[in-house]
């Protein structure tokens, strides 16, 4: 650096004479420079000042949208909203752009934009609450997303407009109201997908044609299900045996075969209920005892070796293409229904049919719940403070989650595949709904990104009155292993919503350790040589959770799932 | 210089000769102002964020709110149970790294010089050269399906030459992951990094091979005492960078090749934590707290790594 310093003054010394008179003129450019770089930090600044400014306006502004006592009518005036969807895949379609949104446009006089994430909808969000520019209402998860969100201000009570929009309580229920009620008393979170009957596809695909020509052997018991499998690796050599579907989904399954009255809801808690307490799960016998199950057929090469590893695409491509002989997961219909329609062109015989849930010998099963379900649904939608009229958003919301909603929305614009409502309030179809079951189809599937507070109450009360009509050939697959098997093996897991803490939070911190201690001590439970090592490390990981706090969680964890009983209770 | 010096007294003449010499050659400083305002707003003004790390911080709330907290979120790392193992895998990978894929472009850089045949050369240049173009989703891809034990290339080559009887799940045994990673990160980089090394080779002069031929060094002896100590200050530039970004062990690769939880014990380096911990469950501070003592280290080894290399005269400043 020196050096150079001095070889540039003395090749300046010699233009120095001729640029004398030059001098004082470079002088004003150099505080210029200054002034404009002054200039820009102090304009970078500024902007905090009216950021704040901003922020109690809106506060006035949600206040006296409460007091309001008019109703706002739908299409009476034109309507922007702007939305939020917090998830990396989701990219909202053009508002407008399929039959159902282009007639709300025209008729409703709504108009809705999204911001994208981008692939990145977490940094997204956090730069729009860092900027203070939230959209008018955001699409994301519940639990501890919501709560940041809320603890920090961003977000518009509900409750104001109960009682003036009233399809959410119609349809959803004060309890189910009461269990998404915040620690302060109000409701910030407008429900996606709320059920009050069971749902939920958690259990077991079997292919027909391989089952059939094994002779069809029961598949009730754990035990069946080895010796089924045993005999498939014999005679199907490049048959997986045993398919699992992503992240093991397969593995936490087979745990309700071995727990009466649990599902593998257990296993996303990292919890056990044991009385009035949540305990450890490394020390529940229920829980060691399927993986030594599962670590059994894994030795003996019955499950997939990948399972702990693949990804979706490859899942897809062995379900579809029938080269699995049992299929377990949170969801198998998804692709199994795919799969079965090609297995059916191939052999009118073939394709894919559930099972009832596999039991350990001895446990009831009737009481036996391979998935779990809630009655919240899937996830919700939060009205921000950066809503300039969130009244308006909210009798959006509402309405959209109504009957006129709907049907719109899932059947299309009315006078098509639907006409007008029965005395129960549920759409009357028409015969070109029996007709154009692709066209139908079309409607839905375009939709489905619009779908942010799905009312599966009326939905399914809407399509299975359908479903009954036709013969049983042509009843969708999914849905007839819906009606006969799944809903009715899901568990109610109701009461465990929200016992998560919020991850800065010194439990938060705790679980986030813990459920990485139990990752890997599950990975290696699976992988493991023998039925001791198996409880081994289950021992060694116990050890390892209580030693980042394991019991200060489960207290937690405890005290929330106690507040939701009481709430249920009707307390 | 050294006469004006002498006559007018040291210290004030120092002082004096600064600003006179700065605004002496006024024209000059002026290229350098936009590169030294850039650097200032880009790379020194957001490095208040730093000062996170010793905050909760509370992203409503912004850095004038949140609570200070002083060093807390570095004892919670330093104290969580994964640390050590953390250190040791950032350590280790990127340790094999230097060790393996460092010198591997040098060789094969030494090796092409070596081939006559102008058109073998670029064929292989070109070849080794692309994988770096291609992203670690798409590598890492590769690497998954070769490896797999459904239908994975290489278990049907072992399988099929007799030398094991079932699969091996590669990527379910964690001894296996380093040379896996270490592998795949050679296969993809080798060729990309020898280029600075061909470049280098071509202008060493002619007339040193010519000379020595001609006093009877074979072509080993040539490359020993002639190719290698010509390039010896790119080498050393180039190691000095890399001892520097030896708290970097990887990231997209190892994000997607060790993601696993079987895995984790031998693949979770800082960044993954920092990307998993940190930025996934939203604790910036607590991201940010590692990312600086990611830093330091980073400023010290560099720094350490520049001082040894100076000491033979090659150093980077």
């Amino acid at each position: 650096m020196q050096r150079n310093w001095f070889k540039a003054s003395a090749l300046n010394k010699n233009f120095k004479k001729g640029l004398k008179g030059m001098r004082k003129r470079r002088f004003h450019w150099y505080l210029l420079l200054v002034l404009l770089t002054v200039g820009i930090v102090i304009g970078c600044s500024d902007s905090d000042t009216t950021e704040s400014v901003e922020e109690e306006t809106n506060d006035s502004e949600s206040d006296e949208a409460g007091e309001e006592d008019d109703l706002f009518v739908l299409g009476e005036e034109p309507l922007e909203i702007s939305m939020f969807g917090n998830y990396d895949w989701y990219t909202m379609p053009g508002w407008g752009d399929d039959v159902a949104t282009a007639w709300i446009k025209e008729n409703k006089k709504v108009d809705i934009t999204a911001i994208d994430g981008g692939g990145n909808a977490e940094q997204k969000l956090t730069t729009m609450i860092a900027g203070d520019e939230l959209p008018d209402f955001i699409w994301t998860d519940r639990g501890a997303s919501v709560e940041r969100l809320r603890e920090g201000g961003a977000l518009v009570p509900l409750d104001p407009y109960l009682d003036k929009y009233t399809n959410l309580r119609d349809w959803f229920g004060e309890e189910g109201i009461n269990m998404l009620r915040s620690d302060d008393g109000k409701l910030y979170q407008f429900p996606n997908w709320y059920n009050s009957s069971p749902f939920g596809n958690a259990g077991y695909v079997i292919n027909k044609g391989i089952y059939e020509d094994l002779g069809s052997p029961p598949l009730e018991t754990t035990e069946d299900l080895y010796e089924y499998l045993q005999l498939v690796k014999e005679n199907y050599p490049n048959v997986i045996p045993f398919e699992t579907g992503i992240d093991g989904q397969g593995i936490n399954v087979l745990y309700s075969a071995f727990a009466e009255g649990e599902s593998p809801a257990n296993i996303n808690n990292v919890a056990v209920q044991s009385g009035d307490q949540l305990t450890s799960i490394f020390t529940d016998e229920n829980y060691i005892e399927s993986l030594q199950y599962v670590s059994k057929l894994f030795r003996d090469g019955l499950i997939t070796q990948d399972a702990l590893t693949q990804d979706q695409d490859m899942v897809i491509e062995k379900v579809t293409s029938g080269n699995i002989a049992v299929f377990a997961s949170a969801s198998p219909t998804d692709h199994a229904r795919t799969g079965h329609y090609n297995l059916l062109e191939e052999d009118s015989d073939g394709g894919y049919f559930m099972i009832h849930p596999i039991h350990k010998k001895g446990l009831d099963p009737n009481e036996i719940y391979p998935g779990s379900y809630n009655m919240m649904g899937w996830n919700v939608s939060v009205i921000t403070k950066g809503a300039e009229d969130p009244e308006k958003v909210f009798a959006f919301l509402d309405w959209l989650t109504g009957p006129e909603g709907q049907a719109s929305l899932i059947f299309g614009p009315e006078g098509e595949y639907w006409d007008g409502f029965d005395e129960e309030g549920f759409p009357q179809f028409t015969e070109k709904y029996y007709e154009d079951p692709e066209g139908l189809a079309k409607v839905e599937e375009d939709t489905a990104n619009f779908q942010w507070n799905g009312n599966s109450n009326f939905l399914d009360t809407a399509k299975a009155k359908f479903e009954e009509t036709l013969p049983e050939e042509h009843r969708n697959w999914t849905t007839h292993w819906q009606n006969t098997i799944t809903w009715d093996t899901q568990y109610d897991a109701t009461q465990y919503l929200n016992i998560s803490p919020i991850p800065e939070s010194e439990e938060g911190i705790i679980q986030q350790r813990v459920g990485e201690i139990f990752e890997e001590a599950r990975a290696k439970a699976v992988y493991a040589q023998s039925d001791e090592e198996v409880e081994q490390i289950m021992a060694e990981a116990e050890t390892a959770a209580r030693d980042v706090g394991y019991q200060q969680l489960l207290e937690f964890q405890t005290e929330k799932w106690q507040e939701n009983l009481a709430i249920m209770a009707g307390e | 210089m050294k006469s004006e010096v002498i006559t007018k007294g040291i210290k004030v003449n120092k002082k004096k000769s600064f600003f006179k010499r700065y605004f002496g050659q006024f024209d000059l400083q002026m290229m350098v102002i936009p590169g030294l305002i850039f650097i200032f707003i880009f790379n020194y003004i957001p490095m208040y964020g730093v000062l996170m790390a010793f905050q909760n911080y509370d992203i409503f709330e912004g850095m004038m709110g949140s609570e200070w907290v002083g060093l807390e979120h570095f004892k919670m790392f330093f104290s969580d149970p994964r640390f050590l193992e953390i250190l040791r895998n950032t350590f280790v990978i990127s340790g094999l790294k230097i060790l393996i894929c460092f010198p591997a472009p040098i060789m094969l850089a030494l090796m092409l010089n070596e081939v006559k045949n102008m058109a073998f050369k670029r064929t292989v240049q070109t070849i080794t050269y692309l994988p770096h173009f291609l992203s670690w989703v798409i590598v890492a891809g590769f690497a998954m399906s070769i490896l797999s034990t459904d239908n994975g290339s290489l278990n049907i080559a072992l399988e099929k030459t007799g030398l094991i009887d079932e699969s091996i799940n590669f990527l379910a045994i964690p001894e296996y992951f380093w040379t896996i990673i270490v592998s795949t990160n050679l296969w993809k980089s080798i060729g990309f990094a020898s280029i600075v090394y061909i470049a280098a080779i071509a202008g060493v002069d002619p007339q040193l091979y010519e000379a020595a031929a001609l006093d009877g060094a074979s072509r080993f002896k040539q490359i020993f005492l002639i190719t290698i100590p010509s390039i010896m200050p790119i080498i050393i530039i180039f190691f000095i960078l890399e001892v520097g970004n030896l708290l970097n062990a990887g990231f997209e690769d190892l994000l997607i090749l060790g993601d696993s939880a079987i895995l984790r014990s031998v693949s979770d380096v800082i960044d993954t934590y920092v990307y998993r911990v940190g930025i996934g469950s939203g604790r910036y501070s607590y991201a940010t707290a590692i990312g600086l003592f990611k830093a330091i280290i980073s400023v010290g080894l560099l720094t350490l790594a520049n001082y040894i290399a100076r000491r033979n005269g090659n150093s980077l400043w």
